[in-house]
């Protein structure tokens, strides 16, 4: 039997006389919930008898979790801000469940907010990085000599300024405050508004962008960072990229299919030491504030590299606060003319805005054939096109912590995750810039979405169903996809088992 | 919900490979398909409706570039002074707005409204968590864990009577400076709400109070261009001088009084009803109880008595399931559900939605989780179930912060019959109707959204009211002629 089912026969038995309530109303009643959960995201999963042990395991610590909040919600973490409540997650058994998960892919992430700032800031100790401290803004470049670029105070070696601060550990926690919008003790981000925390946001990525355009550094960023995804379970990643120039010691500098290669060379050499990971596409992005000489340079920039490096190009994407950048119907002519050649991936309707130009992208991402939509936030607010999503199976890349740092929903429980889940919209989900909040790659996005998103009821089925989506929606050419279904597959009988012989997550009194 | 959407589907897949004019179908089919789409609006109309969007479009374009004054984003307290200056604020005010049908009695004038009653004779305080009021010959003879003092003379006693009242003036309104402070989360916002129904109750129940509240009440909604209303009621026992208690069907008797007189000096004014709404906070025994009223108040005045419902706060009140078996029993009684008033997906309050609909409620009180449900909203389309959204209350009670992010938009643009109301709009300072449909039309629709949409949500609030078939024909006569009165005599200069 169901396990949920009984869930709540058991719980309809202790509070309620069913005996007294007609036995037509509760058939009626049944058969409208169980529409429900079969519609949903994963409602026509079937559960294998471990799997349901482990469900089991999984659904008691979720409603000891939550239960409490039922009747004190002011102690309800998901109903306030990410930073307020990211630090205890850990100890949540859900959560320690979730990251032995096989998570399949990483779907939308933007390559230089990946890494964790714990980590940034090892790779400052790098030699020869010098800083420039202006204002409230961080500069690194690496170079021999004292930088001969623009500098609004002075450039200083790292190493240096580190000694002489007289205390390292300061220094460093200093340094980390440049690396993510998170900080212990810091402002309550309720109050400040979408374009303040955007700007914080765009800081953040040009400070650590200056620190990873070093190739020695870029090579080192994207194995940890590939290491710390691994180490999430994910065993495969599509990047959002702008493709910068790296550049060596002696300021020579390198041409934008360089760093594909550096991606592809690094990768292979990660997979070697772990064969069961997947890899990496690349999705080539330009800011969407540009001209359109600049997005067609990018388009044109993508076609290109896609020909010489099929297997590493996935398509195009634009990038940016969406509110204030211009909407796709501005490169309209340019994207119509690329769509048959290259695949868009393209953000739309990351907007808490309605009948607005950001709104209306979604109309755009849908027309221009997108094979995934970035957010979709706003879709929600659009029956037809929800309908369209559908029918053309595009997937929706849904990024609630994102959606929360950046300032579009402040209660996750508002979040419009929940009406696609119920909808069983196609939803991978993924983290965006894990590392500009210091989030887990996207462990913590799957403990939010399941335990402040979704419905009480919702179990493993929703969790493996997105885990699932996220391999199916991938831009994986076939032959690869079935490898990491197969991966998937073995990976995830491996955390099944493991669940069931955890000692510690047997008893629900020890916590 | 599906098969409604495959419909726009089809002639969206219809169309021809032009870019521009698939696009083009495709946000107009949106448009149309929402609600108030399928409105054509008279030459006359037209004009009232460019005056409107022209301010509307200044108001959020200039939020748009401004996001740190985005008025809807931050709390109804930190804006509402702001209000009464909006131009769309002014021409929504003087719109005939139809029906109000999701009120609660105890809250609907105000703080100075009810200080004022603080002056009158005969009233008894004790200065008790919560604070309470009796009106009373004598020094009461009920429990106060101090002591029972004149109001007169506590008044006096003090040096500044100014700062007593404005201490005073504070038990009536949830309204503060820093409300983020004040109301972290939703457990303080529902325990200081409770406080006011507590002390604004003895002030109230008092019966020549609570007949001339109710009068000053109607004339409150009418000068707001309401011209009908529901109001949901406890129907409170109330009290004279002497310490005398009457039962429900006194209270019902003076609601009749109250409309019948308030119906003789406006004859323009549609009309009024209530809907018996009990605490929800209790066990099978006593709804028992509020069922043999309900019948018992139905039949002496069927045409005042809407129908039933149960109230308070649903996270912490009892599920419609415990009460199933006797509701079904009672299919005499029309019921006006309160159902899924909640943030929590997949608990017992959610599932409230289920029950209400089960059980053939004619309206839904909030349906604020309704969106999580798509089966649910089928339903709820099949079944023409009015779903009555309160906008200002889900922000000031805590589900939802940014009202771009409530629900409302998603019902308006799967056309759901929505109705517009306020809820409890005296506990925080709003007007009975406009506050909401202000801030429904600018803060929550799409931008794009305009009169038809107000126009469809007015003609709504009388189609989904509990008037009687025989006389919603006249009700909208009413209603027509005040609405052609406004389309007639709109200048847009005068706002």
């Amino acid at each position: 039997m169901n396990t949920l089912a009984a869930y709540t026969t058991v719980c309809l038995l202790i509070t309620l006389d069913a005996r007294l309530i007609p036995d037509n109303y509760s058939k009626e009643r049944r058969a409208l919930l169980d529409e429900e959960t079969f519609t949903a995201v994963g409602g026509k999963l079937h559960l294998n008898e471990d799997e349901t042990i482990v469900n089991d395991i999984l659904m008691k610590w979720k409603m000891k979790e939550l239960n409490p909040s039922y009747t004190n919600p002011q102690h309800f973490n998901f109903s306030k801000h990410y930073f307020s409540y990211k630090n205890d997650i850990e100890n949540s058994k859900v959560y320690q469940i979730i990251r032995r998960m096989p998570k399949g892919a990483v779907l939308h992430v933007h390559s230089s907010l990946m890494l964790h700032p714990d980590v940034l800031v090892k790779l400052t100790y790098e030699k020869h990085l010098y800083a420039c401290f202006a204002d409230d803004d961080l500069r690194f470049y690496f170079s021999e000599a004292t930088p001969d670029r623009p500098c609004l105070s002075k450039w200083a070696l790292v190493s240096d300024l580190r000694k002489s601060s007289g205390d390292p550990v300061a220094f460093d926690s200093q340094l980390k405050n440049y690396f993510t919008l998170y900080k212990e003790d810091g402002e309550d981000y309720n109050f400040v508004d979408i374009n303040t925390v955007w700007q914080r946001f765009n800081k953040v990525y040009y400070t650590i962008k200056s620190l990873i355009a070093y190739r020695p550094a870029r090579e080192k960023y994207w194995t940890e960072t590939l290491k710390q995804f691994y180490k999430d379970n994910v065993m495969y990643i599509e990047v959002r990229t702008g493709l910068q120039d790296l550049y060596e010691l002696d300021g020579s500098r390198h041409d934008k299919k360089y760093l594909v290669e550096v991606y592809k060379n690094v990768t292979a050499k990660f997979i070697k030491k772990h064969p069961d990971f997947i890899g990496v596409k690349l999705i080539v992005t330009k800011h969407r504030a540009l001209s359109i000489e600049h997005v067609l340079e990018a388009l044109n920039l993508t076609r290109r590299l896609k020909a010489e490096m099929p297997d590493m190009i996935a398509g195009f994407d634009l990038v940016g606060q969406e509110d204030i950048g211009r909407p796709l119907t501005d490169f309209l002519p340019i994207l119509s003319e690329a769509k048959d050649e290259i695949n868009f991936y393209l953000h739309a309707g990351e907007t808490a805005w309605l009948g607005t130009s950001a709104d209306e992208n979604l109309v755009d991402a849908i027309l221009l054939g997108s094979k995934r939509i970035g957010h979709g936030y706003a879709l929600t607010k659009h029956p037809s096109l929800m309908s369209a999503v559908m029918k053309k199976d595009i997937a929706l890349e849904v990024n609630v912590i994102s959606n929360v740092v950046l300032s579009l929903v402040h209660d996750v429980r508002n979040h419009p995750l929940a009406s696609y889940i119920a909808l069983g919209l196609p939803v991978v989900l993924s983290s965006d810039d894990p590392g500009a909040w210091s989030a887990e790659p996207v462990s913590h996005d799957f403990f939010v979405a399941f335990m402040g998103v979704a419905s009480k009821h919702a179990d493993l089925r929703l969790l493996k169903q997105l885990a699932l989506n996220s391999i199916t929606y991938s831009a994986l050419e076939d032959e690869s996809k079935t490898r990491l279904f197969e991966v998937f597959n073995k990976r995830w009988d491996t955390f099944v088992r493991d669940v069931i012989s955890d000692e510690c997550l047997l008893d629900t009194s020890v916590s | 919900m599906w098969h409604i959407i495959f419909i726009l589907l089809f002639t969206y897949a219809k169309c021809d490979d032009n870019y521009n004019e698939r696009r083009r179908e495709l946000v107009e089919r949106e448009l149309r398909s929402a609600l108030g789409g399928n409105t054509t609006l008279s030459d006359k109309e037209n004009v009232v409706n460019n005056c409107l969007m022209r301010h509307k479009f200044d108001e959020l374009d200039y939020a748009f570039d401004h996001p740190n004054e985005f008025n809807f984003s931050h709390h109804f307290f930190s804006y509402k002074n702001r209000i009464p200056t909006s131009k769309v604020y002014k021409i929504i005010k003087s719109m005939p707005k139809g029906a109000l049908l999701h009120i609660h009695d105890m809250a609907i004038m105000g703080a100075d409204y009810l200080l004022n009653i603080t002056y009158q004779e005969h009233l008894y305080v004790c200065f008790d968590k919560p604070v309470r009021f009796l009106f009373s010959s004598n020094v009461p003879n009920v429990t106060c864990g101090v002591q029972w003092q004149l109001m007169s003379e506590a008044r006096a006693a003090v040096d500044n009577v100014t700062e007593f009242d404005a201490q005073l003036r504070k038990l009536f309104t949830l309204v503060c400076d820093d409300p983020d402070k004040a109301y972290p989360s939703i457990k303080e916002t529902w325990t200081r709400f409770m406080q006011y129904f507590n002390s604004a109750h003895g002030l109230l129940t008092y019966r020549p109070n609570w007949e001339q509240y109710f009068y000053d009440a109607l004339t409150f909604f009418k000068n707001d261009n309401v011209g009908y209303v529901e109001v949901r009621s406890i129907l409170p026992n109330l009290y004279e001088l002497d310490g005398t208690e009457y039962d429900t069907l006194i209270t019902a008797k003076a609601y009749r009084k109250i409309i019948r007189r308030f119906m003789k000096d406006h004859p323009d004014f549609i009309g009024a009803k209530f809907i018996y709404a009990p605490s929800r906070k209790v066990n099978r025994d006593v709804l028992a109880q509020y069922l043999v009223s309900a019948r018992r108040i139905k039949k002496e005045m069927p045409e005042l008595f809407a129908g039933f419902d149960l109230v308070g706060q649903e996270d912490a009140g009892n599920p419609l399931i415990e009460f199933v078996p006797q509701l079904l029993e009672a299919e005499d009684l029309n019921f006006f559900f309160h159902a899924g008033e909640t943030n929590w997906f997949g608990t017992l309050t959610d599932e409230n939605l289920v029950d209400a609909i089960l059980l053939g409620s004619k309206r839904i009180g909030h349906g604020y989780a309704l969106a999580k449900h798509p089966v649910l909203m089928q339903e709820v389309m099949a079944k023409d179930i009015g779903v009555e959204v309160n906008v200002l209350s889900n922000a000031v009670l805590s589900l939802v912060r940014d009202v771009r992010n409530h629900p409302l938009n998603i019902f308006l643009s799967l056309n759901l019959p929505v109705v517009l109301s306020s809820d409890d709009p005296g506990a925080w300072g709003a007007d009975p109707l406009s506050d909401d449909f202000y801030v429904a039309f600018v803060g929550v629709a799409s931008k794009l959204s305009d009169l038809k949409l107000l126009k469809t949500l007015a003609l709504n609030s009388i189609k989904y009211s509990a008037i009687e078939p025989e006389n919603k024909a006249e009700a909208l006569q009413k209603f027509t002629r005040q609405w052609n009165d406004f389309v007639d005599n709109f200048d847009c200069s005068s706002y």
